[in-house]
C-alpha cells in the first residue's frame, strides 16, 4: 500500500499555518488542488506535494444572504472561486474585503479561517 | 436491449403536505398504476428516489417503506440518492432492468418532504450535497453555487439579471396552466427584479421553492406496452458526471455533465437537438435553465439568455421549455423531480396537457441535474 502523498488532515494542518499546498504529477506535470489519489491527466499515482503562493484573482463570487443555520450569524458574507497564480482554482470565503468592492479579476491572497477546531479556505486582500 | 415504454404516470399536487414522503409517493404510484391500467401484483421492482429523508423525517430505508405503504412489500426496492437527480438516476437503472429482460413491469418514482422544517435547516440539508470539507465549511449554499455560475456567465457572455428574470416570468406563466403546480400565478419582470437577493446576483424569484411532493411512472417491456392503451417509448436514458468540487471546473459558465449526458442520449436515440419538440429541464435557478438550454444543444453557449428573453423557450416558441412550470413554478420536491419531469413529457406526448399542451409534440426530452452540477441525467421519449 502506497503512503498517501498528502492527506486532508496534513493539507489543513499546513493551511492552518498559512501554507496552501498542491500536488504535482511527477509523470506529466499536472498540478492539482485539493490532492487526489490518481492524476486526472495521466492516471498515474506519482504525486509530490508542492507549496503554492496563495495569490490569485477572483474568477466568480457571490454574497450569501440566506445562510445555512450554522452560518446565519455571519450573513451576509462572500464566497468566491479564486484562480490561483499557478493556474488551479479553489473556492474560499472572502474576509476583510468590503462586499461592494468585490469584482471579477480582483487580486486576493490565501488566508486560513480557523473556527473551533476546523480550518476552512479563505481569501483576503492581496 | 429490449425496447422500453412508460405506460403510466402519476404526480401529487406539489406544495406543502401534512403527509410523509412515503405517503406522497404511494399516492402518485397508485395513480400511475391506475393510469397504466395494470394491477399492482404485476410490478416486479421499485426504483426509488429520496434525498433528505434522514434529515427531515429521521428516516432511512425509504425504499421498502415506500413499497410497504403502497401495498406491495415483497418486491425488490432500491433507493437512489443523486441529490436533485435521484429519481431520474433511478429511472435510468430501471430502464436497464427492463431493457435487459430481467423484469417486464417496474415502478420508478420518488418523493420528498422538506416544508416540515424551517428554511435555515432545509438550506443546510440541501447544502449537504456539496462537499463537506471544501464547500460546506465556507457556508456555501445551493443558491450560492448557481450564483457563482450566473456571475461567470454574466462575465463571459454579458448575460443580464433581466434576462434571467425572463426565465422566471416564463415558467410562472406556464405554471399558472398546471393544476398540480405549487405556484399557479403569473409574475412580472419587475417583481422578479425587485425581489430580495438570496445569493447575489440571484434573487428570491430566481430560485425554485422548497416543495413537498411525490411522482411515479410505470415502465414496461415492449410486449407488455403493446397491450397498453397509450405507451410512450423511452428512446434514450443517459447519465454523466463531473468533478464534485466547483473549484475543479475549468469554466463555471458551462455544465460539462449536461453536455456529456446529452451527447450520449442523442447518440442512443439517433436524434439531434433540432428533433426535440418539448423539454422539461432542471431550472432550480433561472441561470440553470439558461445554461441547460445551451448544454443540451438548443442554443450556442452564451446564446441561451437572449433566447429566453425573446420567448424562444416559451409555449409557442421554437423549443418550448418547462411547459409544466418547471422546478421554478411547479415546485422541486428533490427526490421526486426527475420522475415528475418524465410524467410531464409523457403527458405532453400523449396530447393530454390541456392548456399547456405543446401542439403536435412527438419527441420530448427530460434533463435533471444533481448537486454542484456533478450529476446529470438526460432521457429522450417518443410516441407511436
Ligand atoms: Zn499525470
Amino acid at each position: 500500500m502506497a503512503e498517501p502523498v498528502i492527506t486532508l488532515r496534513h493539507f489543513f494542518e499546513r493551511a492552518r499555518a498559512g501554507q496552501l499546498t498542491g500536488v504535482r504529477c511527477r509523470k506529466c506535470g499536472e498540478l492539482a488542488i485539493p490532492p487526489k489519489e490518481l492524476c486526472p491527466a495521466c492516471y498515474e499515482r506519482a504525486w509530490e506535494p508542492v507549496p503554492l503562493g496563495g495569490e490569485g484573482t477572483i474568477a466568480s463570487y457571490t454574497v450569501i444572504r440566506v445562510a445555512p443555520r450554522a452560518f446565519m450569524a455571519d450573513a451576509p458574507y462572500a464566497v468566491a472561486a479564486v484562480k490561483l497564480t499557478e493556474g488551479v482554482s479553489i473556492l474560499g470565503r472572502i474576509v476583510d474585503i468590503p462586499l461592494e468592492r468585490l469584482a471579477v479579476g480582483l487580486p486576493v491572497r490565501f488566508r486560513p479561517i480557523v473556527r473551533n477546531s476546523q480550518t476552512a479556505i479563505g481569501f483576503g486582500p492581496a | 436491449m429490449r425496447r422500453v415504454a412508460v405506460i403510466g404516470v402519476g404526480v401529487t399536487k406539489f406544495g406543502k403536505h401534512e403527509r410523509t414522503s412515503s405517503e406522497l409517493f404511494a399516492e402518485a404510484a397508485a395513480d400511475a398504476l391506475a393510469d397504466a391500467e395494470i394491477s399492482a401484483d404485476r410490478v416486479q421492482a421499485l426504483y426509488y428516489g429520496n434525498v433528505v429523508g434522514s434529515e427531515t423525517e429521521h428516516q432511512l430505508h425509504t425504499g421498502p417503506q415506500a413499497a410497504s405503504i403502497l401495498g406491495i412489500p415483497a418486491i425488490p426496492t432500491t433507493r437512489f440518492e443523486a441529490a436533485c437527480a435521484s429519481s431520474h438516476a433511478a429511472f435510468r437503472h430501471a430502464v436497464m432492468e427492463v431493457g435487459a429482460g430481467v423484469s417486464d413491469v417496474v415502478l420508478v418514482g420518488g418523493a420528498e418532504r422538506v416544508l416540515n422544517v424551517p428554511t435555515p435547516d432545509s438550506t443546510e440539508y440541501f447544502a449537504y450535497a456539496s462537499d463537506a470539507v471544501w464547500e460546506q465549511t465556507l457556508g456555501l449554499t445551493f443558491p450560492g453555487v448557481f450564483a457563482l455560475i450566473a456571475r461567470a456567465h454574466m462575465q463571459k457572455y454579458g448575460t443580464t439579471e433581466e434576462q434571467m428574470a425572463a426565465v422566471a416570468v416564463k415558467n410562472h406563466k406556464h405554471g399558472a396552466l398546471n393544476p398540480k403546480a405549487q405556484f399557479q400565478k403569473e409574475i412580472t419582470l419587475e417583481q422578479v427584479l425587485k425581489s430580495a437577493y438570496v445569493a447575489d446576483p440571484l434573487k428570491l424569484y430566481d430560485c425554485c421553492p422548497f416543495t413537498d411532493g411525490g411522482a411515479a411512472v410505470v415502465l414496461a417491456s415492449e410486449e407488455v406496452a403493446r397491450k397498453s392503451r397509450r405507451p410512450v417509448w423511452v428512446l434514450a436514458s443517459a447519465a454523466a458526471s463531473d468533478w464534485m468540487l466547483l473549484g475543479d471546473k475549468r469554466d463555471l459558465s458551462r455544465v460539462p455533465a449536461t453536455e456529456r449526458a446529452a451527447a450520449l442520449a442523442y447518440k442512443q436515440a439517433g436524434l439531434a437537438p433540432t428533433d426535440v419538440d418539448v423539454v422539461e429541464l432542471h431550472d432550480c435557478f433561472t441561470i440553470a435553465e439558461i445554461v441547460a438550454t445551451e448544454g443540451l444543444g438548443f442554443f450556442e453557449p452564451g446564446a441561451g439568455a437572449r433566447a429566453a428573453e425573446k420567448g424562444m423557450t416559451s409555449l409557442g416558441g421554437r423549443v418550448p421549455v418547462n411547459p409544466s412550470g418547471g422546478l421554478k413554478a411547479k415546485g422541486h420536491p428533490i427526490g421526486a423531480t426527475g420522475a415528475a419531469q418524465i410524467a410531464e413529457i409523457v403527458t405532453q406526448l400523449r396530447g393530454d396537457a390541456g392548456s399547456r399542451q405543446v401542439s403536435g409534440a412527438r419527441t420530448g426530452l427530460t434533463h435533471t441535474l444533481g448537486g454542484n452540477t456533478a450529476t446529470v441525467l438526460v432521457s429522450l421519449f417518443g410516441r407511436g
